[in-house]
This record gives structure tokens, C-alpha cells and sequence, in this order.
């Protein structure tokens, strides 16, 4: 699997496409800016969806409503976030694929994606007779609580990409090496 | 009636020449006062949040990504609040309402992102003090509080009703810009020295 993926990278760091984009100093760092920029209007909406749920914002505004409303700004932001994304993973693909912490990073964002379908689930099935108590039912709470969680540790996964304490071209121990999708003989970094 | 010489816009005249004052005072006389205040970064250096940021990569990152989960909070009580004075979002709330439950999460949020600067400033005194994004950013800063404190939160507190439209809207304009302002000039500095 780890050398399907090795072999995929490669591919896209050949585009001539791949290597303008990194090596241009102010569209790379554009990028990298609105990709975090985007985190104050996606993440900002979802932390304030998160925290009515949890009582702690709003109390007075009716928790669906508030949900519905702030959907919309976030998921633009979502979708900025997720283009400028993809362009930096194709701008430097083969370091990036193989960093142990964008690996952690897309696990965490899937487990987010399965917690905010159940989150809208259990609202929609709760029906709209705690839309205007201060807090939502218990397991509501609890898919807020876990969104938090699961969105503070993929801000800190994603700036610790920044990091090379585990890039293979300093060669790591076999379950490093195999857990970031290090391969053997490899000759792109 | 009031008492003030400035009557009822004291506290906006006020902050308004405060942050006039500063954008001058950067522009003038920041070379002598720049240099009269490294000796504040040197200190910042040696002091234990600049040892531990600076031998502790794992510790510096994670304040990184909290000062980021403060700027996101920012960011989401800036949109709620000024996009619902600019009636883009939660159109159907009462805007006063909205935007007074906003006040107490931007504190926090402030204080969080203020704490982790100032933590990431030690770890790196040395190269930011010459670093004019790093200096354009405390400008920026400085405005958006003054903006803040000063001019938008005295103004909001009155009857929504008893402002000009154009007044809300440009207050909520100008709110949305200096923060997402600071937000970019703080990622510029990763890009500086």
C-alpha cells in the first residue's frame, strides 16, 4: 500500500505544475495563508456551533437554528480550506504523503467527518424540543465535546507538518518508517 | 445630558486618536524607540518561555496550534457578531442579542491567542524584534483591541436602532478586516528572517 502511494506521489511531483508551485515564494505562502486564514471562518463557525451545543455560547439563540444559519460560512471556509489543501499537498506531494502527522491529520478528519454526520443525525432525530434549553441532550453534548477534541488535535497535527522529527530521509525505526509510508530504495523525498 | 467635552463619542474620539496617534508613531519615531526596547527582547530570550521554545520544538508547535484555536474562536465571533450586523448570517436573530453573547468568547479567545503569542514571541525574540511584518502585526493588533474596546463595543452598547445603518455596516466592515489582518500578517511572519 505504502509504495501505491509512494508511486502516486512521485507521479504528481513530476508535473512541472507541482514544482512552480513550491518553488513560488509568494503563491506557495498565499496558499499556506489562506489555508490557516480559512480555519477563523470554518472552524470559527463550527467552534460556535460546538460550544451552544455544549452551553457554553448563545444560550438564548435556538441551538438548530444557530446550526443552520452558521452551515453555510462554514462550509466555504470548508471548501477553501479543502482547495488550498490539496494544493499544498500537490505542491511538495512525496513529503507531505510521507509525514506521520498529515497521515494522523487525514485519520482525524475522517473520524471529525463520521462525528458531525452523527451530530446532525441525533438533531435531526431529537426533534425541536430542547432548541431552546441552554444546553443540548447528553449525546449531542458529547458529539460537540468530541468535534472539539478531534478539531484542536488536527490544528496541532497540521502545524507539526511543519516538523521533520519523523521524515524518512533521516531514517526512523521500522514502525515509524512503516506508519508514514517510508519505502526502501526510495529516491524522492 | 452629558458631562463629557466631547459629549457622547468621547470614548470613540478617544480611541480613534489613540490609533491615529499609533500609525504616526510607528511611522516616526520607531527606529529610536525600536532600538531603545531590545533590550526587552533579549530578556524575552533568556527568559524560561524562551528556553523552552527555544530547545522544545514539540512544546513550541502545540502553543503554535492553540494560538491558531484562538485565532479560529476569533474568527468565529468576528463572523457571527459583524456578519449578522452586516445581516449575512443569522439574519433572523436580534442582532443586539447576538452580538452581546459574542463579547464574553472573544475575551477568552483574546486572552488565548495574547498568552500563546506572547510564549511564541520569546521562542523566537530574537528574530522577530527585526522583523517589520512582526512589528506591522503589533500595529494591527494594537488597532483591532482600541477598535474593539474603544470604538465598536461603547458604539453597539447603544440602541442598535438610534445608529445609521452605514455606521453599523462600516463598524462591522472595519471589525472583519483587522482581524482577518492581524490573522495573516501573524502567518506572514512564518515566511519573514
Amino acid at each position: 500500500m505504502n509504495e501505491i502511494i509512494y508511486n502516486i506521489v512521485v507521479w504528481m511531483d513530476g508535473f512541472e505544475w507541482s514544482t512552480s508551485l513550491h518553488e513560488s515564494y509568494y503563491m506557495y505562502n498565499w496558499i499556506e495563508s489562506t489555508h490557516v486564514l480559512t480555519l477563523m471562518v470554518s472552524l470559527g463557525m463550527l467552534f460556535m456551533i460546538d460550544l451552544r451545543m455544549l452551553g457554553a455560547a448563545f444560550p438564548n439563540v435556538p441551538a438548530t437554528t444557530l446550526a443552520h444559519r452558521l452551515n453555510l460560512p462554514m462550509w466555504i471556509g470548508f471548501s477553501a480550506m479543502i482547495i488550498t489543501g490539496v494544493l499544498l499537498v500537490y505542491a511538495i506531494p512525496v513529503r507531505t504523503s510521507q509525514s506521520l502527522w498529515f497521515r494522523f491529520k487525514m485519520v482525524l478528519l475522517v473520524c471529525a467527518a463520521v462525528n458531525a454526520y452523527l451530530l446532525h443525525k441525533r438533531m435531526s432525530e431529537s426533534g425541536a424540543s430542547w432548541e431552546n434549553d441552554a444546553k443540548a441532550p447528553k449525546k449531542i453534548r458529547i458529539s460537540a465535546a468530541l468535534s472539539l477534541g478531534f478539531w484542536t488535535l488536527i490544528v496541532i497535527s497540521g502545524r507539526f507538518i511543519a516538523y521533520d522529527w519523523f521524515d524518512c530521509e533521516y531514517g526512523q525505526s521500522a514502525v515509524i518508517s512503516f506508519v508514514a509510508g517510508c519505502v526502501d530504495g526510495q529516491t524522492q523525498w | 445630558m452629558p458631562t463629557s467635552i466631547l459629549g457622547p463619542y468621547t470614548r470613540t474620539i478617544t480611541a480613534v486618536v489613540l490609533v491615529v496617534f499609533t500609525v504616526v508613531f510607528f511611522y516616526t519615531v520607531r527606529v529610536s524607540v525600536r532600538a531603545s526596547i531590545e533590550p526587552l527582547f533579549d530578556w524575552m530570550t533568556a527568559s524560561w518561555f524562551g528556553i523552552i521554545g527555544t530547545t522544545w520544538g514539540a512544546a513550541f508547535a502545540i502553543v503554535e496550534a492553540l494560538h491558531l484555536i484562538g485565532l479560529a474562536l476569533i474568527g468565529g465571533t468576528v463572523i457571527a457578531s459583524d456578519g449578522r450586523l452586516l445581516g449575512l448570517v443569522l439574519a433572523d436573530q436580534e442582532p443586539g442579542v447576538v452580538v452581546q453573547k459574542t463579547y464574553r468568547i472573544f475575551n477568552w479567545a483574546l486572552i488565548l491567542t495574547l498568552s500563546t503569542g506572547v510564549f511564541m514571541a520569546c521562542g523566537v525574540a530574537g528574530k522577530i524584534y527585526f522583523l517589520k511584518v512582526f512589528w506591522y502585526k503589533m500595529l494591527a493588533l494594537s488597532a483591532g483591541m482600541l477598535f474593539e474596546y474603544g470604538i465598536r463595543r461603547p458604539l453597539l452598547e447603544k440602541d442598535l436602532e438610534d445608529i445609521t445603518p452605514w455606521v453599523i455596516k462600516l463598524t462591522a466592515t472595519a471589525s472583519i478586516m483587522v482581524w482577518f489582518t492581524v490573522g495573516a500578517l501573524g502567518r506572514w511572519i512564518g515566511y519573514s528572517g
